[in-house]
């Protein structure tokens, strides 16, 4: 995460890795960059087209709960909601009143944003361990009222017919949904956006005190910081991102299913959040890359994918604590 | 609303706040003493209705079950604290919780696989089955069971925790864990203990709403939120919030259904969200606790 | 000379539990002094300290500052208002350098929800934690982390923190905690320094440092006040005599 020359002055360790320090300082060091690159050629990489976007919109969805857990320390078990809101948000409008891509995906961003501001306020009253308890039950009321509502929403067959089979832009260009490479290139432009701003949150003045506030809460409350306002601030500017992934979700699977309200799902993005890496800008893209091909391997071989996920979790906590990208990161002193 | 009606609510709601009660107080017992959230609280649960609904198979006894439950609960959480639990303490205070949370999982599909997805049945002991008249209402008599079984678990552990002196190291080491170290109590003893106790609970829990809930693997997950809004109106680490906060969500439960029925599952969260509104560390919570 | 008081306590008593910290505790703290507040172990000290800089609120009594009831007010507030403080233990941001740590509390008075300046942009920020840091003597060190700076750099660099919200009072708790001779001399020539600029109220436990640069010394005893005058008449003072000869300062 450095991005001054804090690391030089470290005492450096010369390990095997040492021959590609500098590679990995100059991807730490222009991180949107390479983010951008690697997820430029990632179709070409991954099995199938379909899965490289998926890794695109749950690397976005990573990427917000990031902010949350890993740059501002709150564990929160209820980001399906923003997600789930996101996608429900922009997929209801499509299916159920003919709304176009560009009024209905904004309005998914908004409905989740929405419920950031109200889920976070309530649990930024409580902090620490009953964080992760309220955001927990708040998440499950929203799964529940959605699943309740099966006039608008579809309830547990989840919501059918979000059909966006083409995107013209200005009248001018016309690109085809259908095809998996022009729907990838497209989300991408939209992720690239996302990246931008997220980066540039990173390195604002809101970012530094995400820092501090990480470091040591009661100092910054010492210097002037009004620690549960920024913390609900950063659950908000959080939900945008998660929800912004839930929209493209539902735009890409043209339906959405009721489990992305699921309690299973906040734990999904809190284990590819671990498994790439907390608090770092690219692990939450690896970690998405590595569960989504983990997941698509392993349902091959049995149906247990569930008890995998407890496993790797266990196993990851023990062992693994700061991740892929983390681990990498911190043994080569960046 | 009539007299008899309102004590029908009252006491269907104190049989429901029983289960409550008991999950909530495991919750808060180990949250007390080794600060940790066992996010797989739930899943002990569903074991407890699991073990029990085998013992009840085999031996045919429902009392026996009630005996065993939390032997093997309590001994299957007490290894997975002891081997997966333990390792994590002072590595912060996210770790144990995630770990519980992997471990849930594991729990939750491993049962699947052994037991089936469908669940198995369990039908209530012919001893407690049918209605007792209460003068004011025909009641359930397994209903009344179960407020009368949680009401004897909470005064055996009351005894335990106060009159014992291995209480007395409990509550010590939920205060001071240092002092009681340097006192030469083996606290991880007491740690693995108190764990096995608190999941035990959580069994004994499971296996007395069994013939209620029915048996099936997915019967945890709802237990672990409706625990943890509990413990959020109760306070966290307290066992009076437990016992005080179990009862009012289910007399809450009981009385929104009765009023109106949908909203009945969301009044506990309105409840709790009431709760973060005005008194955020719960009723019974210590103040700067978590906050 | 102004007649209100910078801060002012009035009646403040504190309880924790069954346990009463301090009893009644009233006293008035002048623009421009440097006030001490001593007293052996446990005279309350340390929570009198909290009460004044806002970690918590007395369960009776006032806290005003310059005039205005502050009683209850959030810890995040005070610095805003022009109380900054530092504390008993050393309380840094540890894995941020001893500039960012200063430049973070710096930045708190001027942007705290800017999510899209660059930060390098808000070079004044930088340039005043720069100068914060020479002042306490620091600069050699801008680049190392909090963490693996010295004690004695660490505690010099929690006052630059403090300092970083231009203050009217200072508050500082033990500042020469774990300190050599050496050090804790140029500690308290330090914060004779910066009394200069701001009030300084600080709580000393080891009473020979304050005699020589407090303008006023406050005894607690038992949490409650015991003595307040200059160093001269509490060095007099029977009851603080009494109090003190019977532990080895």
């Amino acid at each position: 995460m450095a991005t001054d020359s804090t690391a030089v002055g470290a005492i450096r360790n010369r390990g095997p890795l040492e021959g590609v320090r500098p590679a990995f300082d100059l991807i730490a060091r222009q991180r949107v960059l390479f983010t951008i690159l690697f997820l430029v050629v990632l179709p070409w990489l991954a099995p199938y087209k379909a899965l490289a976007v998926n890794i695109l919109i749950f690397g976005l969805f990573a990427m917000g709960f990031n902010l949350v857990y890993g740059y501002a320390g709150m564990l929160s078990f209820g980001h399906a909601a923003l997600f789930g809101l996101g996608a429900y948000g922009c997929g209801v409008p499509i299916a159920k009143f003919g709304f176009p891509w560009y009024v209905a995906l904004p309005l998914g961003v908004l409905i989740a944003t929405t419920a950031g501001v109200v889920i976070g306020w309530f649990a930024t009253r409580s902090r620490g361990i009953y964080f992760a308890m309220v955001t927990l039950a708040l998440s499950q009321v929203v799964y529940y009222v959605v699943y309740q509502s099966i006039w608008l929403t579809g309830g547990e067959d989840g919501l059918r017919g979000v059909s966006v089979p083409s995107i013209s832009l200005f009248g001018i260009a016309e690109f085809n949904l259908l095809d998996p490479t022009t729907k990838y290139y497209l989300i991408l432009i939209i992720i690239i956006l996302a990246l931008w701003i997220f980066s540039r949150i990173l390195a604002s003045p809101f970012g530094a005190i995400l820092e501090g506030l990480r470091e040591n809460e009661k100092r910054a409350a010492a210097c002037g910081y009004d620690v549960n306002r920024t913390r609900w601030f950063a659950f908000v500017l959080s939900s945008v991102f998660s929800g912004l992934a839930g929209a493209l979700y539902a735009i890409h699977l043209s339906v959405v299913p009721i489990e992305t309200l699921h309690y299973f799902t906040s734990a999904v993005v809190l284990m590819m959040t671990l498994l790439g890496g907390m608090g770092t800008f690219f692990g939450p893209f690896v970690g998405a890359l590595v569960y989504l091909l983990l997941q698509d391997v392993v349902s091959v071989i049995t149906v247990h994918w569930q008890l995998v996920v407890g496993c790797l979790f266990v196993l990851l906590i023990l062992f693994f604590p700061r991740g892929i990208w983390g681990s990498l990161m911190h043994w080569l002193r960046i | 609303m009539t007299l008899d009606l309102f004590l029908l609510q009252l006491f269907t709601g104190l049989a429901l706040g029983s289960i409550y009660v008991l999950v909530a107080l495991g919750l808060s017992l180990i949250f007390g003493l080794l600060t940790i959230v066992n996010f797989a609280h739930g899943q002990f649960f569903m074991l407890g209705a699991y073990v029990g609904a085998f013992t009840l198979g085999f031996t045919g006894n429902f009392w026996l079950s009630l005996i065993v439950v939390p032997i093997v609960v309590g001994g299957i959480g007490m290894l997975c604290e002891r081997f997966l639990v333990r390792p994590l303490y002072g590595r912060g205070i996210d770790y144990p919780l995630l770990l519980t949370y992997g471990l849930g999982l594991i729990l939750l599909e491993l049962v699947r696989i052994i037991a089936g997805t469908q669940g198995v049945p369990f039908n209530t002991p012919r001893l407690l089955a049918g209605a007792v008249d209460l003068h004011f209402f025909f009641f359930p008599k397994y209903r009344l069971f179960l407020i009368f079984a949680t009401a004897v678990i909470l005064l055996a552990l009351w005894i335990l925790l106060e009159k014992t002196s291995y209480g007395l190291i409990i509550r010590a080491g939920a205060r001071d864990q240092e002092i009681v170290q340097v006192l030469g109590v083996d606290i991880g003893r007491v740690w693995l203990i108190v764990f096995g106790i608190g999941v035990a609970i959580a069994g004994i829990a499971g296996v007395l709403a069994a013939p209620i809930r029915g048996v099936f693997p997915e019967m945890g997950v709802p237990v672990l939120v409706e625990a943890f809004v509990v413990t959020v109106v109760g306070g966290m680490g307290s066992l009076l919030g437990a016992v005080i906060a179990g009862l009012l969500v289910g007399v809450t439960f009981s009385f929104t259904s009765f009023f109106y029925p949908e909203m009945a599952t969301l009044s506990m969260f309105v409840l709790m969200a009431l709760v973060l509104v005005f008194r955020p560390r719960g009723l019974f919570g210590r103040a700067g606790v978590l906050g | 000379m102004s007649t209100t008081p910078v801060i002012a306590t009035e009646g403040v008593g504190k309880r924790f539990g069954g346990f009463r910290a301090l009893s009644d505790v009233t006293v008035a703290f002048y623009s421009g002094r440097l006030t001490s507040i001593i007293g052996p172990n446990g005279a309350g000290k340390s929570t009198f300290f909290n009460v004044l800089s806002g970690a918590f609120p007395p369960s009776e009594g006032r806290v005003l500052f310059e005039g205005r009831d502050i009683t209850g007010t959030p810890q995040h507030v005070f610095p805003h208002l022009g109380i900054a403080k530092s504390f008993q233990i050393t309380n840094l941001f540890p894995q941020l350098t001893a500039l960012e740590n200063v430049r973070l509390a710096a930045q708190a008075m001027k942007s705290r929800f800017d999510i899209w300046t660059k930060r390098e942009t808000l070079s004044e920020l930088k340039e005043k934690a720069e100068d914060l840091l020479d002042r306490v003597g620091l600069s050699k060190r801008r680049n190392d982390l909090a963490a693996n700076l010295a004690h004695g750099e660490q505690r010099s660099l929690e006052i630059a923190v403090a300092l970083a919200s231009d203050p009217k009072v200072l508050l500082l708790d033990e500042p020469t905690a774990g300190m050599s001779p050496e050090e804790a001399r140029a500690m308290m020539d330090l914060i004779l320094k910066l009394n200069e600029q701001c009030s300084v109220i600080l709580v000393e436990h080891r009473m020979k440092l304050v005699m020589g640069i407090s303008d006023r010394i406050i005894v607690l005893h038992h949490g409650q006040l015991l003595a307040e005058g200059t160093p001269d008449e509490i060095r007099n003072h029977d009851e603080v005599r009494r109090v003190y000869l019977g532990q080895s300062v």
